[in-house]
């Protein structure tokens, strides 16, 4: 039986396969989102006619609300975490819930941000103030990535919800989704400051 | 749960902070230095308390944190090149 001692070994950091699995992923997305915002580092600093899109009123203060939804979103997912592991099934279901509605409000400000841009003629290729067009195109691609992020996490996280009340989840699942979930808000807490107020009028 | 409550008050008092940096518009190279620093400090504090990593074993937290560190450290190499390109730089028309 001396053949089977590799997979008897515990794990190296006392944590689950699911978890160190997820911190994988997170690490490496890390890096994605990194390597997003040196490039606009890059062409900020690079392009003489960097023009800056935002007003305190109405872009701002919308990522100032969308900045308080995620992060409460944080707050309510760990909510549902404890509820879990303390065995209150209905509680963390709610909280679950309430998570994936604050997530689906994040997305909702978003896209309204986007589509009055849009309307204002910013496109991924084109900027309607006459500078670089290269400003669209940083917004866009950093911006719709973290949606995308919001997107899938609020399926997620609606997916685990279900399979947890029919018993086919345990509460492990929700810290997994928990730390993705922790994760786009920490990616945000860096695109706001860098994306948005450093490009205030 | 209260402990996490009073990490949320933090990282919202920190958003208020950056925001109100932005708007006593300090010179670009001061605003992105502030807002760095307090982006970090609300990384730092989401790591450390809302991802556990402070209840993790100490291996696992560092081979996390130096992960990306490394990653961002190996990112930094072309900077060099945007700052050449800055001291180029035409008026734009």
């Amino acid at each position: 039986m001396a053949e089977l001692t590799a997979v008897r070994e515990p794990s190296p950091f006392g944590v689950t396969s699911r978890k160190l699995g997820i911190w994988m992923f997170i690490v490496a997305d890390a890096a994605t989102f990194a390597a997003l915002l040196f490039a606009y580092g890059y062409e900020r600093v690079a392009n003489p006619d960097w023009t800056r899109p935002f007003s305190f009123w109405p872009s701002i203060t919308n990522g100032i609300v969308m900045t308080v939804v995620l992060l409460t979103s944080s707050l309510t997912i760990i909510a549902a975490v404890l509820a879990a592991q303390a065995g209150r099934k209905t509680s963390a279901l709610r909280w679950l819930g309430a998570t994936m509605l604050l997530g689906a409000l994040f997305a909702a400000l978003h896209l309204r941000e986007w589509i009055v841009m849009i309307g204002d003629g910013w496109r991924p290729f084109r900027n309607p103030l006459g500078g670089t067009p290269l400003v669209g195109a940083t917004f866009f691609s950093i911006t719709g990535l973290h949606l995308l992020h919001v997107v899938t996490g609020v399926v997620v996280i609606g997916v685990i919800a279900l399979g947890y009340r029919r018993g086919r989840f345990e509460p492990g699942h929700l810290e997994t989704v928990g730390l993705y979930w922790h994760f786009v808000d920490l990616v945000w807490m860096f695109v706001f400051p860098l994306v948005y107020l450093m490009n205030m009028r | 749960m209260k402990r996490y409550v009073i990490v949320w008050l933090c990282l919202l008092t920190i958003v208020a902070l950056e925001v109100a940096v932005t708007l006593s518009h300090p010179p670009a190279g001061w605003l992105l230095a502030g807002l760095l620093m307090l982006a970090f400090i609300e990384a730092a504090l989401g790591l450390l308390y809302f991802m556990h990593l402070k209840y993790e074993r100490r291996s696992f937290m560092w081979s996390v944190i130096l992960a990306v560190v490394i990653a961002i450290v190996l990112m930094d190499h072309f900077w060099l090149d945007a700052f050449r390109l800055l001291h180029q730089r035409i008026s734009a028309p």
